[in-house]
This record gives C-alpha cells, sequence and structure tokens, in this order.
C-alpha cells in the first residue's frame, strides 16, 4: 500500500488556478528546489533552471546549462580566476 | 586564491595586454566555449580586439578574454588556418579539427505501424455471423421449450425475495428489476 500524501502542509504551495465556471480553484503543488551555487564562492548560478527533475528531463543540455567548461559547476568569474592561474602556472 | 577582478584591475590589465599582445603571440582563452585552450593572436583589429585562431575557432575576440604566455610564434598577418597549425605542432599543442556532421548519417525515426486495432474491428463481424447460423439450426430444435417453461417460474420467486419484512411486520418493496 503506497501511503497517502497530506498535500496541505508547508512542503507544498498554493496555487490558484481559475477553472471554468469563473471559479477560483486552490491547488497544493510541490516547491521548487533551490537554484545551484558555484563550488567555489556560493554565488547563485546565472543560466540554471530551477526546476524538479521530472521537468528537467524535458529540456535539452544546453538549456540545462552553460556552454563553457565548468559550466554549472562554477560562476563565470571563478573560471576565468582558474585559467589564468593555470596559465600562470606554466 | 585570486581576489575578483575590480574595474581599476581590468583597465590596468587592459593597458599591460595592449602593450604584451603582438601579431603571433601564444594566448589561453579564459571566457566562454573556448575557455583553456591555446590560441595565437593574427590580427589586432582594434585597440581592444583581436582576431585569434589555433585550437578554439577562428574569430574575433575581446583582449580581456586572453591571457598572455610567454611563447611567441613566426606567422604573417592574417595567416591561414593551416600555417597556425603548423606553427602550433613545432611547439607541441595539438589541435584537433571537428568536420561537421553529415545530414544523411542518423537513422530517421519510423512511424509505429497501427495494425492492432484495424485487426479487432474487421475479425468480430466476420466470425460472429457464421457461428449464429450453425448453431441456430442445431440448438433451436431442443431449447426453446426450456426456456420457456423456467422463465415464468423465476420471476415470481425473484419477486418474494425482493420484497423484505421489517420487524414490524411492513413490508417494504424493493425496486424490481426489469429483464
Amino acid at each position: 500500500m503506497a501511503a497517502t500524501i497530506f498535500k496541505q502542509s508547508r512542503s507544498f504551495r498554493v496555487v490558484k488556478v481559475k477553472a471554468p465556471g469563473n471559479r477560483i480553484v486552490v491547488h497544493w503543488r510541490k516547491r521548487n528546489p533551490k537554484g545551484a551555487h558555484c563550488g567555489k564562492c556560493g554565488t547563485l548560478l546565472n543560466g540554471m533552471p530551477r526546476l524538479r527533475p521530472v521537468e528537467l528531463n524535458k529540456l535539452s543540455k544546453s538549456q540545462k546549462r552553460p556552454e563553457r567548461p565548468y559550466g554549472g559547476m562554477l560562476c563565470s568569474s571563478c573560471t576565468r580566476q582558474v585559467f589564468i592561474e593555470k596559465a600562470r602556472a606554466k | 586564491m585570486m581576489q575578483k577582478e575590480s574595474e581599476t584591475q581590468k583597465d590596468e590589465k587592459g593597458d599591460v595586454l595592449k602593450m604584451v599582445l603582438e601579431i603571433g603571440r601564444v594566448c589561453i582563452k579564459t571566457a566562454g566555449r573556448d575557455a583553456g585552450k591555446h590560441c595565437v593572436v593574427i590580427d589586432m583589429l582594434d585597440n581592444n580586439v583581436a582576431l585569434i585562431d589555433g585550437a578554439t575557432r577562428r574569430r574575433k575576440c575581446n583582449i580581456l578574454h586572453l591571457e598572455p604566455t610567454a611563447r611567441k610564434v613566426d606567422i604573417s598577418k592574417d595567416a591561414d588556418h593551416e600555417a597556425v597549425k603548423k606553427a602550433f605542432s613545432q611547439i607541441g599543442i595539438d589541435i584537433k579539427d571537428t568536420a561537421p556532421k553529415k545530414a544523411g548519417s542518423r537513422p530517421s525515426k519510423q512511424p509505429r505501424k497501427k495494425e492492432y486495432p484495424a485487426e479487432k474491428k474487421k475479425k468480430k463481424p466476420k466470425e460472429a455471423q457464421p457461428l449464429k447460423d450453425a448453431e441456430k439450426s442445431k440448438v433451436i430444435d431442443v431449447v426453446p421449450e426450456k426456456e420457456v417453461e423456467v422463465q415464468p417460474e423465476k420471476n415470481p420467486e425473484q419477486k418474494k425475495k425482493a420484497g423484505k419484512t421489517l420487524p414490524g411486520g411492513t413490508t417494504v418493496k424493493a425496486p424490481s428489476k426489469k429483464p
């Protein structure tokens, strides 16, 4: 037996939907996850969708993260520092 | 750990880069899709913009996105990609040229065959008709007498069962099902 899910809790969010007959109905949906953060400085990454994994599967690869080495892991300014450090180490 | 560049630091870096960057200077790209790859300055289009080629794509580039190295290569202005390849092979840097994909290489998707529902519709009327004709001719001689006798007997019994008796003695008739 699958356990019934109590939807009217804090882990769900309220969405007001307009139903036919012009009445407003309350729907309870799962909250979106937190956004991805930079592994070095911890800022929120740009260009990363905040979606549940089911909806992430519908997106193409280039829509999920920036098309750049360390894209989706480090922010743009931190990647630049990494490559400058590597170049100067040689 | 390096700190993030402020705007004054960027201006200083830009001034230094304008002194350093010449035609033939080997650099590493630090921003964008080609970040971390080696390239050569082929031409300075502007004070701030250089034309580059090498392991990166051949393209215009902001000089702030380049990190110069100590190496230099003998190359003429606006050199070909093949000339850049030769110069890079002497230094020991490999360049991988990616060819564009061929259009016909992928197998195209074929639509699903919808035979299943079409067969069912055809089969039902064909099978049902011959069976009925064959069965009726055999069965009709025997059965009808039994059916006629049984049906009237059953109906009154069902009606009696359907009516419920309450403790007060009153009867409540349930809604009778019509055959």
